[in-house]
């Protein structure tokens, strides 16, 4: 609502003085007085006189009068019709769509400056010629914009629940998806009072608008610019006119089409300075570990409108040469940031405020952006889950693949290229020389989930984190792409994360697992331990949930709790079946029972007394 | 199991194909397949993407015309049914979709979105209407004084909540379930599978459970239909079906899917390649391209649904005997 006050404020001050021009006492806008021609600003005339003695300031008044009424009524008029031109194509498509859309292109054919002669050359000048050739004008605009969003619209699924409901088609059109297209029209209506207010003057200053001695902006700027080496102030007052109004128009309208979404955020991020610096002001001694990547204690903060989150506090991961670690979690539960955050992909928002994650050495929270680059892709590498957005859709697979190899190693394009069908065959593609010249879209779901791998492991990284790589895919195809990174995994000797809410796939190609809620490591082992023999109640529950076998998933009641509302305590005891007084009451500590195998729960020895006893 | 409260025979759905220059070949969706729906009864329909499942589900709501076949609602043939009569059938079938977010309209409170379906038939005055609402809200366990907020204030399980409820809203006997639960977490998921199998218990919905997901399916559903490419390669008890796959295709797929046992983890059948476009099926069996047991004979006819073993199930392989 903030955003809507000022420019609101002005572009209803600016039409209620159009409206109240009569009222106002001013002088009258078309009188002349030769007498005072190009007088400067007097009594009575605050921005003097015109070239025929006419009073500026009224007829700037009375101008908008005329500029408004024409850009009002035409964007109006252009917008209704147009509108509905659009919901009519975009709706029932066919003949609907050839006399309401394809007819608007017709129209779009005529440059406006010929098609507003001929029409004013057929019905002479005036406002009313004016409003007509501009709504004609905007006409396809419209058209177009609502026609698109139509389009888009119709095949989303709360529109054929509607259907479903068995809603009829006016109904469907004016309460389902008019409100869902008009951000765009509402938008598109700005845009067209806004060049509507320009076009009239533009035509009133070729004298194709309003006659004289009307008064009108455009007719001012057109009278000014003769006299401009004697006036210069009098180009001045309309431009300034025409610029505020313009410009108020358009924030408004933005500010309106957020208004009318309930989803927009009341608010802007804000990112302080202490943000950006604190990281680099905390030194550590690199680690004395065998580990391919060995994240400490990170916490992540983000500046939300609501203050600042940390959607990851105080992770513990290390990933060893020639193994899987699984982080395994449901959404919310920090495991893609943590990923995101140790290869330096999260944006500047978010940050890194403690821990380290060294990777050879390196602390990558503490590296400069071309330092992180020159790691990406080379020692340390990313497999995304959804491949189509990962791969650049103009050019060919092979082209991306050697560009990966080239960031990294200076080898010629035919070497590279070579090299990619190496990759490619390494990775199961039939056929690569004839592939490589093969664009994304052409390739199936699979193929492109290998195109990546593929690229992944160009420059033989020693650490590959994959993020949900297989959640895009079909089950059989998800079969082959796990059995391909285990492959490679064995072979190359690298670590691999594997980042995943499914149980089913962790069991299938882990050695370790970490099990994450809401931000923290809850419990960590390995998979044969923590799904043999899990100690905290979050995994038992999550293990419960997986629909396998006779017995009827127990789903976990509640909701994963929101970053900013974190509980102070064990953060799963809300949720928790035997949560105590005592579990809510501080932190819990991850508790080491015994060389990697860690748990974050203060009753796991009661609640697991084998273990316990072990 | 008593007369089917759905039953659609001989359903086929071509969609025209789509070129810039050239007519493109027309995909064929769904090719011929019965499928039919108890009272009471809950039917899997699994397969991967491109194999019809969920345009099969909306072929049986009616919601795009059928290519061939014909579905009967309740004894009544719906391809005839009149304007009125359809809005009368409107009412007594629902569809639940997979996508929390794109289900529900963004721009109105879900007490309305739920109130449409009574308001389009009129069949409560207004004050009741908000009393059926918060009765809804209730079943599916949410809050009723949430009917005031929008969709973007709920999470992807509640918003599942809130398109059951909408679906249920006038009283529907027959539910099209499309993955309602492939984009929740597995603690919502269960939540979610709960509240369906009670609803089906409760009120004796008809449902046709779209699934990829197999262990969802054995666990919710009575019958399951696995197709390929627009065809039903195996049909019959879930439990059996999973626990006996005899298909080439139902085994691979149930090999492939992971399993958190490893005892319970057949031997990975690995699946070469992606399925065949639907544009340009292979000839004869369509699995043949990716099967392992593949003969000469299995591109020369379409192999038809037949009972197998005691009966119980019906698959589509020539060579199931063998196989097996």
């Amino acid at each position: 609502m903030k955003k809507l006050w000022l420019p609101g404020s002005i572009v209803g001050l600016i039409i209620l003085v159009a409206i109240l021009a009569p009222l106002l006492g001013l002088m009258d806008p078309v009188r002349q007085d030769i007498a005072n021609r190009l007088a400067a600003p007097m009594d009575g005339s605050p921005l003097g006189r015109d070239e025929f003695g006419r009073d500026v300031f009224s007829r700037l008044i009375w101008g908008a009068r005329t500029s408004l009424g024409v850009a009002f009524a035409s964007a109006l008029i252009a917008g209704v019709i147009g509108t509905a031109f659009g919901l009519i194509g975009g709706w029932f498509r066919g003949w609907g769509e050839i006399f309401t859309v394809r007819s608007m292109d017709i129209i779009l054919c005529f440059p406006p400056v010929l098609l507003a002669l001929l029409v004013v050359t057929l019905m002479g000048p005036g406002a009313g010629t004016l409003i007509l050739v501009l709504s004609v004008l905007y006409l396809p605009g419209f058209a177009r914009v609502t026609y698109a969003e139509v389009l888009s619209a119709r095949s989303l699924d709360y529109v054929e629940a509607v259907r479903a409901l068995g809603a009829p088609t006016w109904r469907i059109l004016f309460r389902t998806v008019l409100p869902n297209v008009a951000g765009p029209v509402l938008v598109q209506l700005s845009l067209a009072v806004a060049s509507a207010v320009v076009l009239e003057s533009g035509l009133s200053f070729l004298g194709l608008g309003v006659v004289p001695p009307s008064p009108s902006w455009g007719l001012m700027i057109r009278g000014a610019r003769a006299t401009m080496e004697q006036a210069p102030m009098l180009l001045l007052w309309p431009c300034a006119a025409l610029t505020l109004t313009i410009l108020a128009m358009n924030l408004l309208c933005d500010g309106l089409r957020d208004a009318v979404d309930p989803r927009t955020p009341a608010t802007r991020r804000r990112i302080r300075v202490v943000d950006r610096l604190l990281p680099g002001l905390l030194p550590a001694a690199a680690p004395q570990t065998e580990a391919v990547l060995d994240v400490r204690n990170l916490t992540v903060e983000i500046a939300t409108p609501r203050g600042a989150i940390r959607p990851v506090q105080g992770v513990s991961l290390q990933v060893f040469a020639g193994e899987t670690l699984a982080v395994v979690g449901e959404s919310g539960s920090g495991k893609s940031v943590t990923a995101t955050t140790v290869m330096g992909l999260m944006p500047p928002i978010a940050q890194a405020v403690e821990g380290q994650a060294w990777l050879g050495g390196r602390d990558l929270l503490r590296l400069t952006e071309p330092e992180l680059r020159a790691l990406r892709g080379g020692p340390m590498a990313m497999v995304f889950q959804d491949p189509m957005s990962s791969l650049n859709p103009v050019h060919t697979v092979g082209a991306q693949v050697v560009e990966a190899i080239q960031a990294h190693q200076k080898i010629s394009y035919s070497d590279a290229w070579k090299q990619a069908e190496q990759l490619f065959k390494r990775v199961g593609i039939a056929d690569p020389v004839k592939r490589l010249r093969v664009f994304p879209h052409e390739m199936s779901g699979g193929m492109r989930q290998r195109v990546m791998i593929a690229m992944a492991i160009a420059n033989r990284p020693k650490l590959l984190i994959c993020d949900e790589p297989t959640t895009a895919l079909d089950v059989t195809v998800q079969a082959q792409i796990l059995d391909l990174l285990n492959a490679l995994k064995r072979e190359t000797g690298m670590g691999m994360i594997f980042i995943t809410h499914s149980l089913g796939v962790v069991s299938e190609i882990a050695d370790r697992v970490a099990v994450m809620y809401a931000g923290q490591v809850v419990e960590q082992g390995s998979v044969a331990e923590v799904f043999g023999n899990p100690l905290h109640p979050y995994t038992r529950a999550l293990l419960e949930a997986v629909p396998e076998g006779d017995e009827p998933p127990v789903g976990i009641p509640g909701i994963v709790p929101q970053p900013h509302a974190f509980p102070v305590g064990c953060r799963f005891a809300p949720r928790c079946r035997f949560a105590t007084p005592a579990c809510e009451a501080a932190p819990l500590p991850l508790e080491e029972i015994r060389a990697g195998r860690e748990v974050r729960c203060i009753r796991w020895h009661e609640l697991t007394p084998t273990e316990a006893a072990a | 199991m008593n007369a089917p409260l759905i039953e659609a025979v001989g359903l086929s759905k071509t969609f025209p194909g789509k070129g810039l220059f050239r007519k493109g070949k027309p995909v064929q969706a769904v090719k011929h397949i019965d499928a039919s729906v108890a009272r009471g009864e809950a039917v899997g329909v699994v397969g991967e993407s491109g194999s019809g499942k969920s345009t099969l589900g909306r072929l049986m709501l009616g919601l795009m015309p059928v290519t061939e076949g014909t579905v009967r609602f309740d004894g009544k043939l719906m391809n005839e049914a009149s304007r009125s009569e359809w809005r009368q059938l409107r009412k007594r079938m629902q569809i639940v979709f997979q996508d929390p977010y794109g289900s529900l309209d963004p721009r109105r409170r879900v007490g309305d979105q739920i109130a449409d379906g009574m308001k389009i038939h009129r069949l409560l005055p207004a004050e009741q209407r908000r009393q059926r609402v918060a009765e809804l809200l209730a079943k599916v366990g949410l809050d009723p004084s949430h009917a005031q907020r929008y969709p973007h204030e709920f999470s992807g399980g509640q918003r599942q909540r809130i398109g059951i409820a909408r679906a249920l809203s006038t009283g529907a006997e027959f539910l099209v379930a499309d993955e309602p639960v492939s984009a929740l977490d597995v603690s919502i998921q269960a939540q979610v599978i709960q509240l369906l199998s009670e609803l089906r218990r409760d009120l004796g919905l008809a449902m046709l459970f779209i699934s990829h997901d197999l262990p969802v399916v054995a666990n919710l559903c009575d019958r399951v239909i696995v197709m390929y490419l627009g065809r039903v390669m195996e049909e019959g008890p879930a439990k059996h079906i999973f626990a006996n796959p005899v298909h080439p295709y139902t085994r691979a797929l149930l090999s492939a899917t992971p399993m958190l046992d490893p005892e319970k983890r057949a031997k990975r059948i690995l699946l070469q390649g992606d399925p065949p476009s639907p544009s340009n099926p292979p000839s004869g069996c369509v699995f043949r391209t990716r099967c392992a047991h593949a003969r000469d004979a299995c591109a020369e006819a379409v192999p038809e649904l037949r009972p197998f073993g005691d009966g119980t199930a019906r698959v589509a392989c020539i060579r199931a005997e063998e196989i097996t």
